[in-house]
């Protein structure tokens, strides 16, 4: 059988519009992963970097954008508006079913803030092949970083999720942030995607954590979502509070300024 | 594992060349008497049951590659039912998976062209439930969660899809077939198309419809 070249270039043509559009999908949960990956680690050097030294900086605070792209895309927008802001956290939940196009795509468009990001990992992202592909896409689930004289220590708290398979908390993890606390930093400041207390928390060792926390230099707070709801609580009654940023469906999201003299912070809506 | 045998053993009967209408022996007039008769149609009963054809697909949301089998019926074989085994690699996840499909296929219009040799079936349609088997997921959330915790199952998806084929009958030239078609297909999957309406700025129906191709090769 022979066919005309014009032929031949139709063929061609059609395979290579279909291999552009990317319609081919193996499985919704496959973790074929195309673009960018290891963001986390990628963002932390440009964060450490740009503000190396700096006495007052200022990040915002995202969380749980599971399936709203047009919400997480307008929050992006408005963070880009302002030309305040040093960094973005997001606090988990990017995906709801753990899907690798729902990674990917809350990816393209975090991907779209001026200004470098990182992702905690969130319940719903370890879902499936969730998790696996959350790990190459932004890295391990447990993650820190310098920014002015603040530590950030990111924790994955999502406990249920693992069954005992893995330590969550990591306190293996935790000592050694604390044991080899970085020499520019005098401050901590720590995220989590849930709370201790929460049914997704290790409780047993939810007042071991919270005492571990206070061994860190000088504990500023702690930023988590999950919840979908604000809330500011002084959770164990020791001063240490605990930060709730709602989740993007509510248009809100969090402003943290660090200063010489501690936190301040606003909630925003968009 | 029930359902990988199952469907294993469903594969190996399709793919073992039966000829079906040899089975029961004899033709209907030669009948003689009531035993005979009743052989003939208990065997006419579970001839319906032997898979009518056999498919090999190319993505599709399904696994990379998938073969199955199935039954096609109705007045002029509009509906179809397949059962596929699927292999998924690992790609960036920890392991190989295979997944089990059902689906389930009508096809409203058959238009015969260049002498009968070429059908073409403008749309086909259909919906189908696909399962990975594997542990990692689940149809209900394990017990340590609370009660409907997240209410939904990362085990099976549900998905719609739309495509056209072009059947090549073989008028005999093949022993082993009747015809071969071949097929391609758009689909998306429930919580693509939850999303779709939910998001009407970010997501484009291109960026929820994910394309099949496959061979089916019609036994009888």
């Amino acid at each position: 059988m022979s066919y005309s070249n014009r032929t031949k270039g139709i063929l061609l043509s059609t395979l290579l519009t279909i291999a552009s559009c990317d319609m081919i999908e193996y499985h919704p949960y496959d973790a074929r992963i195309e673009g960018m990956t290891h963001i986390n680690s990628r963002n932390i050097v440009r964060i450490e970097e740009s503000l190396q030294g700096a006495e007052t900086f200022r990040f915002a605070f995202i969380t749980d954008t599971q399936r709203w792209y047009d919400e997480t895309e307008d929050v992006v927008q408005a963070i880009n508006r302002r030309t305040d802001i040093d960094f973005v956290i997001h606090g988990g939940d990017l995906t709801d079913f753990g899907a690798t196009k729902e990674l990917l795509w809350q990816r393209d468009i975090l991907n779209g803030l001026k200004m470098p990001y990182v992702c905690l990992i969130g319940n719903h992202d370890c879902l499936g092949t969730g998790e696996e592909v959350f790990n190459k896409v932004f890295g391990d689930p447990n993650f820190s970083f310098t920014a002015g004289d603040v530590h950030f220590v990111c924790l994955n708290t999502n406990a249920l999720e693992y069954d005992y398979s893995e330590p969550v908390p990591d306190f293996k993890f935790i000592h050694h942030e604390r044991d080899s606390f970085p020499q520019a930093a005098k401050r901590t400041l720590f995220a989590m995607h849930t709370k201790p207390g929460d049914e997704q928390f290790n409780n047993n060792v939810a007042e071991i954590f919270q005492y571990i926390l206070h061994t860190f230099p000088t504990p500023l707070c702690c930023i988590y979502g999950h919840g979908h709801k604000l809330a500011a609580d002084n959770l164990y009654g020791d001063g240490l509070m605990y930060y709730q940023c709602s989740n993007i469906k509510d248009r809100k999201y969090m402003i943290f300024t660090i200063n010489k003299e501690g936190y301040e912070y606003e909630v925003v809506d968009f | 594992m029930k359902w990988l045998i199952f469907s294993l053993a469903l594969l190996t009967s399709a793919f073992t060349p039966a000829y079906a209408y040899e089975w029961a022996g004899i033709a209907p007039d030669t009948l003689n008497g009531e035993y005979e008769q009743r052989i003939y149609n208990y065997n006419k009963r579970w001839q319906k049951l032997i898979p009518t054809h056999t498919v090999i697909q190319y993505a599709g949301s399904i696994g990379t590659v998938s073969l199955g089998t199935g039954w096609d019926y109705g007045k002029h074989n509009q509906w179809e039912t397949t059962v596929m085994l699927g292999y998924l690699p690992k790609f960036h996840s920890d392991n190989n998976k295979i997944t089990f499909t059902l689906k389930q296929n009508y096809t409203p219009w058959s238009l015969p062209l260049k002498h009968g040799q070429l059908t073409v079936e403008p749309l086909t349609c259909g919906l189908l439930l696909n399962t990975i088997l594997s542990d990692e997921f689940w149809v209900e959330e394990p017990d340590r969660y609370p009660k409907g915790y997240y209410g939904f199952s990362t085990r099976i998806r549900a998905h719609l899809f739309v495509g056209q084929r072009l059947i090549h009958h073989l008028n005999g030239k093949d022993k082993k077939r009747k015809s071969i078609t071949a097929y391609y297909e758009l689909n998306t999957c429930d919580f693509y198309l939850v999303s779709l309406i939910t998001n009407p700025d970010y997501l484009k129906l291109t960026d929820i419809l994910h394309l099949g191709f496959g061979i089916k090769m019609q036994i009888f």
